[in-house]
């Protein structure tokens, strides 16, 4: 009897607006515990919320980008119930009438393009950070009230890939909309699983199971792909799957149930009197979906346009800064196909040894594409451009001035370079007999010496052409 | 006897002159506030209040309140000074941060001089649960009276002539009903005129800033000052703000009042009664066209339950917050769950937690409809009944109380089956936000009735012209208790 698993996604993103979702206190991460928080945040008595704009704009944005309905009413609820993390007693919500609803996303899977359905978006707030230790736990304030936007899906996801690709399809709008940071690793993104699992083909649900604390998209497909076996097994052996939820265990690569659900609990939801219901002008949501950043697919396109291989496209999408990056130093006029490979080895094989992100890449992006210009025009060598590059890591200035003072021009006269080599070809007659009797690497052993004799700065495919045609006359 | 029974005009007349101080009026309400044995106060802020005092010097003649004492009710966050709403589980409790309401009369120069008190967070009508007992009405030297509540502490200040003007809220009637009880002028405008961002908040979508003055000019002065947006209070409107004062006694003719037979008919104080007769011959002899209309019964009947109902809901929802981890007393325990537990049980008094769990039943996912959105919609058709009578009508005009205030003996705040149409209807005004104002009508035994006056919303320029017409053919402003006695 083959099984199919019917999956639904629920997916929180942290935002990064400047302040909380209904707080002027200041949105930040890593900060010292409790330094960044107001009376709002804490809840004290007489404290109001207020909508927080960018909040606003943002979940257009990403609605907008999920295909979805966006409701031009902005409505919020309360969500009531006693936790030690959760300052006011009740969270602020939008249970009733959510900001975007009914889109969906279409995502590349081995068997070709899949539209998963998206239910529902609406913002929301987050709650403190807890940590527990053996004999107390201690309170973070700085994470309360962080604008947060939820993702629902539909249950139309089949396997662990299919949802790995859906969270990465996601991600990427949420980085590339600049809404978020995006880091699973950090909390800042998300992801609950639901999943269940049915005979292939049936129309019915089996039994559900939520799985929690997936810190990675890798991990998001491991665990699925572990509960899916899991389930199975229950039901081959005559067991019946309980309604739980189960966290996924890094170490052993399982799910280990946290509790087992009995009836779900009562919120008692209703309508947050402190915020009336916000209408917003066809205007305001035109004109936030029209100033959005560019989403990938969108980029895709573009890139495709200028010839870049589906690699490099691949390569320069995977992370939005990295995209940006390199769109900001195309504008240098340099040629894009030289430009993404620079980016995509020489600096990304920085990022990488140094372990820092492209924001804190010390070249700017207009005189990296000021560097691969003067490489095509043939004023530098590869060789010469690797130095520059090294010296710009440690001044960020512009490679023509560093050039004239590193005094690394290349010489491309040819009657200099003539000179050189007729010099090393008189010097080395054997190379000559040996190119007469079909050996061509005399070619590159006596190009090797004239860069030598030059100090790398001859213009390598000219001296090449020079050599051989040398040779030939002799 | 001093100054304090002096209006805000009045005594700004004399500041202005120079014949008193900022200073000699604190001092004169601090004397007061320690004679005075209504137990009115959670805070007395001599310290803060003469401090203040002394650094006033030179009179500001164009504005009113320079160097007025006032005193406000416990339930708005004042900037380090202990704040508590009359409840346990805020015992010890300083803000770091002062209500919009506070800080606007800081910066115009009134001082400060009280924390007064209220029912336990504001919610009853007794001035009897909060933390430190009962407070008493001035006008009743034996004690045997309520003064009325929530704003109990507030009313019986200004009553008692300690000062001219109090804060209070009003949610179903908190400042409009002590008002009737104590022959004060009671005023809450529309919904959304005055920010409540620091006021505690017991039911957001009934909650009032309201206050206490001893006649219909010095309300309109205030609210000059009150009224206007605050972004820090998402439902503070943006409607342009007026000069309140202008419009005073000015000619009433023609204006049309509308009288509910229902809600008269259910009084049977004489002394109300005719008081109330006479003020409306007096009127219409005034030019104002005043009208008998009737509003359906069933309707009048349901205000108080759908009040009941939507204010629970909302302030158990708004009281989550008091959970003794951030603020506020905590009571230990080994989870969580225990050190909130213990630390509600504690903190908040029987009534309170009734309160809660009624409010919390009615959010219930089975019970919603049939409680809350069914409170909700009756709200609505209340709401509805009321405008239609405004449609035609420049206010609705009816006694405030259907009695004096009650004793102690026999009545109690706890949620019972005794109902009277006239004792509950003025949560209209808080259901449809509309500008409420209770002025002095009269007196039976020796204790004050006053009448009421709603008008459309943001009409407030309306509803002080015409209430200083009422006060004016009444003829009763700017007493005080011992004068009563």
């Amino acid at each position: 009897m083959p099984f199919e698993a019917v999956i639904g996604l629920e997916i929180h993103v942290e935002m990064k607006t400047k302040s909380k979702m209904f707080s002027s206190g200041p949105v930040s991460f890593g900060d010292l515990p409790n330094t960044k928080i107001n009376p709002v945040d804490m809840a004290f008595p007489g404290t109001m919320p207020v909508v927080n704009k960018q909040a606003v704009i943002n979940a257009i944005r990403v609605s907008h980008a999920l295909n979805m309905t966006i409701d031009h009413e902005l409505w919020f609820d309360r969500k009531n119930y006693f936790y030690s993390d959760l300052p006011k007693g009740y969270q602020i919500t939008q249970q009733f009438r959510p900001i975007g609803s009914l889109g969906y996303l279409d995502i590349k899977t081995a068997e070709g393009l899949k539209r998963i359905r998206v239910e529902r978006l609406h913002m929301e707030e987050d709650t403190c950070k807890q940590l527990h230790s053996w004999d107390c736990s201690l309170l973070d304030y700085n994470r309360a009230g962080i604008p947060l936007i939820e993702i629902v899906s539909m249950p139309d996801m089949r396997n662990g890939e299919e949802a790995m690709k859906y969270v990465e399809k996601i991600r990427s709008i949420v980085t590339f909309l600049d809404v978020s940071d995006g880091k699973m690793e950090e909390g800042s993104l998300r992801c609950d699983v639901n999943i269940s699992i049915r005979e292939a083909g049936s129309d019915k649900f089996g039994t559900k199971v939520e799985i929690k604390n997936l810190n990675s998209i890798a991990n998001i497909q491991k665990a699925i792909d572990f509960e899916m076996k899991r389930q199975e097994q229950v039901i081959l052996s005559g067991g019946v799957v309980t309604q739980e939820t189960r966290r996924f265990d890094e170490a052993s690569k399982e799910t280990v149930l946290m509790r087992v659900k009995t009836d779900s609990v009562d919120y008692k939801y209703f309508t947050d009197p402190n915020l009336p219901p916000i209408r917003l002008s066809d205007e305001f949501v035109d004109e936030a979906i029209r100033t959005s950043p560019e989403l990938a697919d969108s980029k895709y396109k573009r890139y495709e346009s200028l010839g870049l291989s589906e690699y490099d496209i691949n390569q320069l999408l995977q992370d939005c800064g990295i995209s940006s990056y390199f769109d900001e130093a195309l504008k240098s006029g340099a040629s894009p196909k030289l430009l993404a490979n620079w980016v995509i080895v020489d600096v990304q094989a920085i990022l990488n040894k140094e372990d820092i992100s492209i924001k804190e890449f010390k070249i700017s992006p207009l005189h990296l594409g000021e560097l691969v210009k003067i490489i095509e025009e043939g004023k530098v060598s590869n060789k010469q451009a690797r130095e520059i590059f090294t010296e710009m890591l440690k001044i960020d200035e512009s490679p023509n001035e560093l050039m004239k003072k590193m005094g690394t021009s290349m010489i491309s006269d040819e009657e200099a370079i003539k000179a050189m080599v007729n010099e090393v070809i008189d010097a080395n007659p054997q190379s000559v007999i040996d190119y007469k009797n079909g050996k061509d690497r005399a070619v590159g052993f006596l190009v090797g010496q004239i860069m030598k004799k030059s100090q790398g700065k001859v213009n390598p495919a000219l001296t090449n052409k020079l050599v051989v045609e040398e040779l030939k006359r002799r | 006897m001093g100054y304090l029974h002096l209006s805000i005009t009045e005594l700004h007349e004399l500041l202005k002159k120079g014949e008193v101080t900022p200073l000699d009026l604190v001092k004169e309400a601090i004397d007061k506030m320690k004679a005075d044995n209504n137990n009115a106060f959670e805070y007395i802020m001599e310290k803060e209040a003469l401090e203040q005092a002394s650094l006033l010097t030179k009179c500001e003649e164009d504005n009113p309140l320079w160097g007025i004492p006032f005193g406000i009710k416990d339930n708005y966050s004042t900037k380090d000074v202990p704040t508590c709403g009359s409840s346990d589980i805020l015992k010890g409790y300083v803000p770091i941060f002062s209500s919009e309401v506070y800080q606007r009369l800081i910066n115009k120069h009134a001082i400060p001089v009280a924390k007064t008190t209220l029912d336990e967070l504001a919610m009853g009508g007794s001035g009897t649960t909060g933390h430190l007992g009962k407070t008493y009405n001035p006008w009743d030297k034996s004690h045997k009276h309520q003064v009325g509540g929530s704003s109990c502490g507030s009313a019986a200040m200004v009553s008692a002539g300690i000062v001219p003007f109090s804060i209070g809220s009003d949610t179903g009637d908190s400042v409009r009903k002590p008002a009737s009880y104590n022959a004060l002028v009671g005023f809450k405008p529309s919904w959304g005129r005055i920010s409540r961002f620091g006021l505690f908040p017991f039911a957001t979508s009934l909650d009032h800033v309201a206050y206490f003055t001893r006649n219909v000019e010095d309300s309109a002065i205030l609210l000059n000052v009150l009224a206007g947006r605050d972004d820090k209070d998402s439902s503070s409107s943006f409607k342009e703000v007026e000069d309140y004062t202008l419009n005073l006694n000015k000619d009433v003719k023609g204006k049309k009042l509308a009288v509910i037979k229902e809600i008269v008919d259910s009084i049977d104080n004489k002394d109300i009664i005719n008081a109330f007769n006479s003020s409306v011959e007096k009127l219409r002899a005034s030019g104002v066209i005043i009208d008998y209309v009737h509003m359906d019964l069933s309707l009048l009947k349901a205000i108080y339950p759908a009040y009941i109902v939507i204010s629970c809901a909302e302030a158990t929802s708004n009281n989550a917050n008091l959970d003794g981890i951030k603020f506020g007393q905590r009571e230990d325990g080994d989870t969580y769950q225990e050190v909130i537990m213990k630390t509600r049980t504690n903190g908040f008094s029987e009534l309170i937690r009734r309160r809660f769990i009624i409010g919390s039943y009615s959010l219930l996912k089975e019970n919603q409809n049939e409680l809350f959105l069914r409170a909700q919609k009756a709200r609505r058709l209340i709401v509805n009944a009321t405008n239609d009578i405004l449609k035609e009508y420049d206010g609705i005009y009816c006694p405030a109380s259907p009695s004096v205030a009650p004793l102690f003996v026999g009545s109690s705040d706890k949620l019972s089956n005794e109902y009277l149409i006239a004792d509950n209807y003025l949560a209209i005004g808080n259901f449809a936000g509309l500008p409420s104002i209770t002025i002095p009508l009269g007196f039976s035994e020796k204790l004050p009735f006053g009448v009421n006056l709603t008008c459309k919303a943001f009409e407030e320029s309306n509803t002080f012209n015409l209430a200083s017409k009422i006060e004016e053919v009444i003829g009763i402003k700017n007493i005080i208790a011992k004068e009563g006695e």
